[in-house]
């Protein structure tokens, strides 16, 4: 009886077993590289002849790539990221209060009162601070990126980086080190900034009270912890599964699914192995002029997407997830 | 003449009855699409708010097809909305196109005699008597009435309905088949039995679905296009929806308000928090939060352009009410920037959280 979880977002694919309990036994982290297909194949590769398909009691996808994905692997639930982060929270801990996530592209904010979201906000037009800038400026520096927060542990006096915008905080970041500032400094400075521009976007307005959880890829870096607790003025915790709390949240919620519908429709591990193929096209059936995407399994058509009135959605299977998403 | 209007959600059906009930030459532009939002982007003010680029492309794809008059709706209010049909106007002529403007604005901001002066031009090209001119607006707008209470069933009634997909589909199906109509009598005709189908649709009245408000800018939650089609997207996911703004509640509201006796509920619901006019629809907007709120919706959805000056305003006061009443509601921004993925994300996540609080209040732990 293992529940299986993928979330596939837009720099990683996450990928999750838990056991009855609620344990993680297997855990996998593949960079997406723009392409989810490939992703969850590689991610599949690896669990493939290890356990069974029987063993997979329910299977649920989440992030910016879960339709695709539910297509895919034959999902039980479909949902959007911020429940499903959201309930492997709560599970882990019944009384966080606020959830900082910080991903790939995306940085969110969950406040939840007496168990359930109460409200919620995510940047909107600004990618500073999210995961993607924080490893192009590790690369940049020449620091890989799991020393990145560690090198900034070493700093005595935070440099202020201006950290409004991406492109801003990283044409500061080179005056300040053509300056002459130390790297960790600079560093520190810039965890500073991010947090500071966090704070004033996503969180703007919102009523942070601990217990805080800071989840998703950024919490690895330990001087984004330290940055936020300064910040916020109390303690911030960093579940052992950061990284994975989306596919954690994924597949309990599919758990939750099949105890209700009795079945899974998880379709095995063996899609590893098929062929899939994605074609796009612009539907001429009226003036909306979608962009439709569909996707083949070994020839067969097996999900389409983009369309707004559903002629071509409506035509295969996906029209189950669009109504699991809920 | 050759006239035109730009869209906003089901107006270019009735304009196309006016149009047809006075027997003028007239171009319906191509629906809203990507097509015509890169033409308005490409060349409006970048800062300036998403409907007035997406009505730039509607005016450029109109003049394609022969287009030389436009008639709008103005506005001396304090808003952006205000300097639409200035700007529009000097930047066509940029482009080199020739076409009129006839601008229809209220009494109050440029006199009677001069709307009807501007009125005239349209009606002045329409063969047909006085009394035939006045029976083609009446039955545009009866025509508009119907369009939105139809609209107004199909969007209730997908929280009930026990097919999934079938109000939404019928909506669809009822707007293709009344434009195809083309007269305005056989128009009114197939919208009554359209209304008939869609009280028929077969319901679960014991259903309890999400009941969402949709409040805001009203281009912007008008125009589907405009807001990604979150209506479409609301009854496909069962959840019941209402909205205040229509294009008919428009004209009703601007016809009563010399009088001071428009929209009374709303300017008494939004009393305690927004007692002023400050432009747009600032207002109504926080007037809809509250009131949506009395009469038991779960929560409601705000929805206007980027930059948006009263809405921005409405926005500030938006959570203030939240936090008073417990009552969700989400903000959505919308310009040619947006990133679909992360709207979606947003709407799917806010329909959770109101389906989430229900089963827990029901559940009480």
């Amino acid at each position: 009886m293992l529940y299986l979880g993928i979330d596939v977002g837009s720099v990683s694919t996450n990928l999750v077993l838990l056991d009855h309990r609620l344990n993680v036994v297997e855990k996998h982290y593949i960079r997406t590289r723009g392409n989810p297909i490939k992703a969850v194949q590689e991610s599949f590769r690896l669990l493939e002849g290890r356990y069974g398909d029987e063993d997979v009691a329910a299977c649920g996808t989440t992030g910016s790539g879960r339709q695709i994905a539910s297509v895919l692997v034959g999902a039980d639930v479909v949902k959007n990221e911020i429940t499903a982060h959201a309930v492997a929270a709560l599970e882990l801990d019944r009384d966080v209060k606020t959830i900082i996530e910080i991903g790939g592209q995306d940085s969110k904010i969950i406040l939840l009162r007496n168990g359930v979201v109460s409200d919620f906000a995510m940047n909107t037009v600004c990618a500073a601070g999210t995961g993607s800038f924080l490893d192009r400026q590790a690369e940049r520096l020449g620091i890989p990126i799991e020393e990145f927060g560690d090198c900034a542990l070493k700093a005595d006096i935070p440099v202020r980086i201006a950290g409004r915008c991406a492109v801003f905080a990283e044409s500061d970041m080179i005056h300040k080190q053509q300056m002459g500032y130390n790297q960790s400094d600079i560093i520190m400075g810039l965890c500073e900034a991010l947090v500071r521009n966090y704070l004033n976007n996503v969180g703007k307005g919102k009523d942070i009270r601990p217990k805080v959880f800071f989840q998703g890829g950024v919490a690895a870096n330990k001087s984004m912890k330290i940055a936020f607790e300064r910040a916020l003025g109390f303690e911030v915790t960093v579940p052992e599964h950061h990284k994975m709390m989306g596919s954690i949240g994924a597949a309990i919620l599919a758990r939750d699914a099949v105890r209700k519908n009795g079945h899974t429709r998880f379709k095995g591990f063996s899609l590893a192995e098929k062929r899939f193929e994605s074609k796009g096209f612009e539907c001429e059936g009226c003036s909306n002029h979608c962009e439709v995407a569909k996707i083949h399994e070994n020839g067969m058509e097996i999900g389409c997407f983009g369309d707004r009135c559903g002629k071509w959605s409506n035509r295969t299977m996906v029209s189950h997830s669009m109504a699991g998403s809920l | 003449m050759k006239v035109t209007i730009p869209h906003m959600g089901n107006v270019y059906i009735a304009a196309r009855a006016l149009f047809e009930g006075l027997g003028v030459d007239y171009v319906i532009p191509p629906q809203n699409s990507k097509a015509a939002l890169e033409i308005g982007s490409l060349h409006a003010p970048e800062e300036i708010c998403l409907p007035f680029k997406i009505m730039v492309g509607n005016y450029v794809q109109a003049i394609e097809q022969g287009a030389d008059t436009v008639i709008v709706t103005g506005s001396c209010g304090p808003c952006r909305f205000g300097e639409y049909c200035e700007m529009h106007m000097k930047l066509l002529k940029r482009l080199g196109h020739q076409v009129e403007f006839i601008v229809v604005d209220a009494p109050k901001a440029i006199g009677l005699k001069e709307l009807m002066a501007r009125i005239s031009r349209l009606t002045g090209s329409s063969p047909r008597s006085k009394g035939q001119k006045w029976h083609a607006l009446a039955q545009a707008v009866r025509i508009m009435r119907l369009l939105d209470t139809i609209e107004a069933k199909a969007h209730e009634r997908a929280g009930y309905e026990k097919v999934r997909g079938s109000c939404k589909h019928l909506l669809r199906e009822c707007r293709q088949e009344v434009y195809r109509c083309k007269a305005p009598e056989k128009m009114i005709k197939c919208l009554h039995d359209y209304n008939k189908r869609m009280d028929e649709i077969p319901c679960d009245n014991s259903a309890r679905p999400v009941r969402i408000a949709i409040i805001g800018e009203i281009y912007t939650v008008i125009e589907p296009f405009s807001n990604l089609y979150i209506e479409d997207k609301l009854m496909d996911y069962g959840i019941s929806t209402k909205r205040l703004m229509t294009p008919s509640w428009w004209v009703g509201n601007t016809l009563m308000s010399p009088t001071r006796l428009n929209s009374l509920s709303i300017k008494k619901a939004s009393r305690d928090y927004l007692p002023y006019n400050i432009g747009g629809h600032a207002r109504e907007c926080v007037g809809e939060a509250i009131l949506s709120w009395k009469s038991g919706f779960d929560g409601a959805i705000q929805i206007f352009p980027m930059g948006c000056m009263p809405e921005i305003v409405s926005k500030a006061i938006l959570p203030t009410i939240a936090r008073d009443k417990d009552f969700p509601i989400l903000s959505l921004v919308v310009d040619e920037m947006t990133g679909e993925a992360g709207y979606i994300t947003r709407i799917e996540a806010f329909v959770d959280m109101l389906e989430r609080r229900r089963s827990h209040a029901v559940s009480g732990y």
